[in-house]
């Protein structure tokens, strides 16, 4: 799923050293990774790689097979768009849509996820809505206005958002953060469940080392880069 | 589509100061196309003064003066015409028909014009419509006066009611002809001309309250149309009507070297298009305000939707972060603005209308001119395509800025 060989970073080319050096790293399909680091240690510059916002400056770097610096800057928004779901550490709603229609905004750009849905179900509305009830959200929250939904209630939209059209991977940077430890492994919980129906592999980056247990691979990038 | 219904929920969301750009553009879309409107209206007044006369005749002066003074009752004419030279020159051959005018009196400001019965039946205005009465008849004896629309409107006279001419124009005349009551006979329909403001009356009844001697008791109740003329010294001006356009030149040509007396003719319709060339530069003032004012709305907008656009960069990085490229960004943001742009010119045609029909009465009776409150002409259209067109290529820029916000930003949401 993703394969990354000798792959180095830097933000500038002139930079003495660069800010990330990852000299093997392979996840598997359907794995649940979690990826933890201190602050600095790279994980946004990492994640940025994976979903193809930034390229590596030297190395390889593969996501299903295809290795992300030989795209253009359109292929890989393209490639992003359909295989990639995100979720992010301060959900990033869209404020002035609901909840079903912010979890539709997820395949609304990408015509193979949303070909995806309707080979599953009649609309987009109807498979939004059955993402929300599995992660936990009832019905009467899915047509409200988003700001007056709690932060719990938000997170769950954000990763159903991630979750519509069954993307190959599903990043997910530190969702966790503003929940209390109980709500946390239960989000969780819910994230693997639907991870695993849709056959999708999770890298969840977190600082957060308590989470570990609930994952069957940890990576620490600082000694990830140690190894080089 | 999703765009579309993005930029329609994203410009609810700030529905306050989108109100206010869409408000801005809507006000410059109203005051250009009330500028182009009167523009064209006040010009279509202006040739529709008088039409159908082919020569004016007065002493010589100036033909701007002559048309001034015998047409829209603006300043007066020094010299007047001797009642033998119109007689003379009306018995040519080819002349179809005369209207001797008396100016020079007035009642509380408004112009009173003394004239024969040729008048209501000659003269025309607009496209040849003749003078038509609201109520009552023509006068029919010495002592009686027909009044335009805005008179009877403004001094709220009916028929039958007496009134009282002075001397000379404006409203404080010091002598006034109390002798000789008026009574008012008939109201006309209303032209949108100078006619609107003025009061008629028997030729007769000038020399009348003048002093003239030739008038009898017996004229009072004298019916036939000599009576009504009297025996004028002098005119004013004469209109005058021919059989064939031939006529008109070689007339001219020999009224204005007439031996006899001093005088000139003109032609109407030439004389009203150099007068309205000299009003041209006010024209032009009026637009290049109204364009400026459409400017700097647009410049509002831009403003606007500038400062917005750095405000809703973590929006855009959330979009691409569900897959929109930055092409979508930049489609996304010409659409809100193509948006605003649409519904700010429909706002503003619809106060357009609203202006127009609040203000046309007022316009008639201040300003003589009569507001067509019609469809938008195709200018009036194209001036709202080239605001529409403006509005969209000033959306460009923040459009291209988000374009490469979005490359810049890329998914870093924590901005």
């Amino acid at each position: 799923m993703i394969n990354l060989e000798n792959v180095s970073f830097k933000w500038h080319k002139k930079a003495a050293s660069p800010t990330l050096t990852i000299e093997q790293l392979a996840i598997d399909e359907g794995e649940h990774v979690f990826l933890h680091g201190p602050s600095g240690s790279g994980k946004s510059t990492l994640l940025a790689l994976l979903a193809g916002i930034n390229v590596t400056t030297s190395g390889q770097l593969c996501v299903l097979n295809q290795n992300l610096s030989a795209l253009t800057n359109a292929q890989r928004d393209a490639f992003r768009a359909d295989h990639i779901g995100y979720i992010f550490q301060n959900f990033n709603l869209l404020p002035y849509l609901t909840p079903l229609e912010n979890v539709c905004l997820g395949c609304q750009f990408s015509k193979k996820r949303q070909q995806h849905v309707l080979n599953q179900t009649d609309s987009l509305t109807k498979e939004a809505a059955r993402l929300l009830n599995a992660l936990g959200l009832e019905p009467h929250f899915h047509n409200q206005n988003v700001a007056t939904l709690s932060i719990g209630q938000q997170q769950r939209v954000a990763a159903a958002r991630a979750f519509i059209g069954s993307p190959e991977l599903i990043i997910a940077d530190e969702p966790t953060s503003a929940l209390d430890t109980q709500n946390r492994e239960s989000f969780i919980k819910l994230l693997f469940e639907q991870a695993k129906k849709i056959n999708s592999t999770l890298v969840f980056v977190s600082h957060d080392e308590t989470l570990k247990p609930l994952f069957s691979r940890t990576i620490d990038l600082v000694n990830l880069q140690g190894d080089v | 589509m999703i765009l579309f219904k993005l930029a329609y929920k994203s410009l609810l969301n700030r529905r306050a100061s989108v109100l206010l750009t869409l408000l801005t553009i809507a006000i410059s879309v109203m005051l250009l196309l009330s500028i182009e409107r009167v523009r064209v209206d006040a010009k279509s007044s202006f040739s529709n003064t008088i039409s159908g006369t082919d020569l004016i005749v007065g002493a010589r002066t100036g033909d701007i003066q002559l048309l001034l003074s015998s047409v829209f009752r603006i300043g007066h004419t020094n010299n007047g015409v001797s009642w033998q030279s119109y007689q003379y020159i009306t018995k040519q051959r080819g002349v179809k028909w005369s209207i001797p005018i008396s100016l020079g009196d007035s009642h509380k400001g408004q112009a009173v014009l003394g004239t024969t019965l040729d008048y209501f039946k000659h003269y025309r205005f607009a496209k040849k419509q003749p003078l038509a009465f609201e109520q009552g008849q023509a006068f029919s004896s010495i002592n009686e006066v027909v009044i335009g629309s805005e008179v009877a409107k403004k001094l709220a006279y009916q028929i039958g009611d007496e009134i009282v001419i002075s001397h000379g124009m404006g409203n404080t005349s010091f002598h006034h002809h109390d002798d000789n009551p008026f009574k008012v006979v008939g109201i006309l329909k209303p032209t949108g001309t100078p006619v609107d403001k003025t009061l008629h009356v028997p030729l007769a009844a000038i020399e009348l309250i003048h002093g003239g001697g030739h008038h009898d008791h017996d004229d009072h109740h004298d019916h036939s149309s000599h009576a009504l003329i009297g025996h004028p010294k002098q005119i004013t001006a004469f209109l005058m009507g021919f059989d064939s356009p031939l006529y008109t030149l070689q007339i001219r040509r020999n009224i204005n070297q007439y031996k006899q007396e001093p005088l000139l003719a003109i032609m109407p319709t030439v004389t009203l298009k150099e007068l309205w060339e000299m009003l041209a530069i006010i024209e032009k003032i009026l637009l290049l305000f109204s364009f400026v004012v459409v400017i700097i709305s647009l410049l509002g907008m831009l403003t606007t939707l500038l400062a917005n656009l750095n405000q809703r960069r973590r929006e855009l990085a959330i979009l691409r972060s569900v897959g929109a490229r930055p092409w979508q960004l930049f489609s996304l943001i010409s659409i809100e603005s193509l948006l605003t742009n649409f519904l700010g010119c429909l706002v503003g045609c619809t106060l357009f209308y609203a202006l127009m029909g609040t203000t046309a009465g007022y316009l008639q009776s201040q300003a003589g001119v009569s507001i067509n409150i019609s469809m938008l002409s195709d200018y009036e259209l194209t001036l709202i395509g080239v605001i529409m067109a403006a509005g969209f290529i000033i959306g460009l820029i923040p459009a291209t800025r988000a374009y490469f916000y979005s490359l810049s930003d890329g998914m870093s949401i924590k901005i």
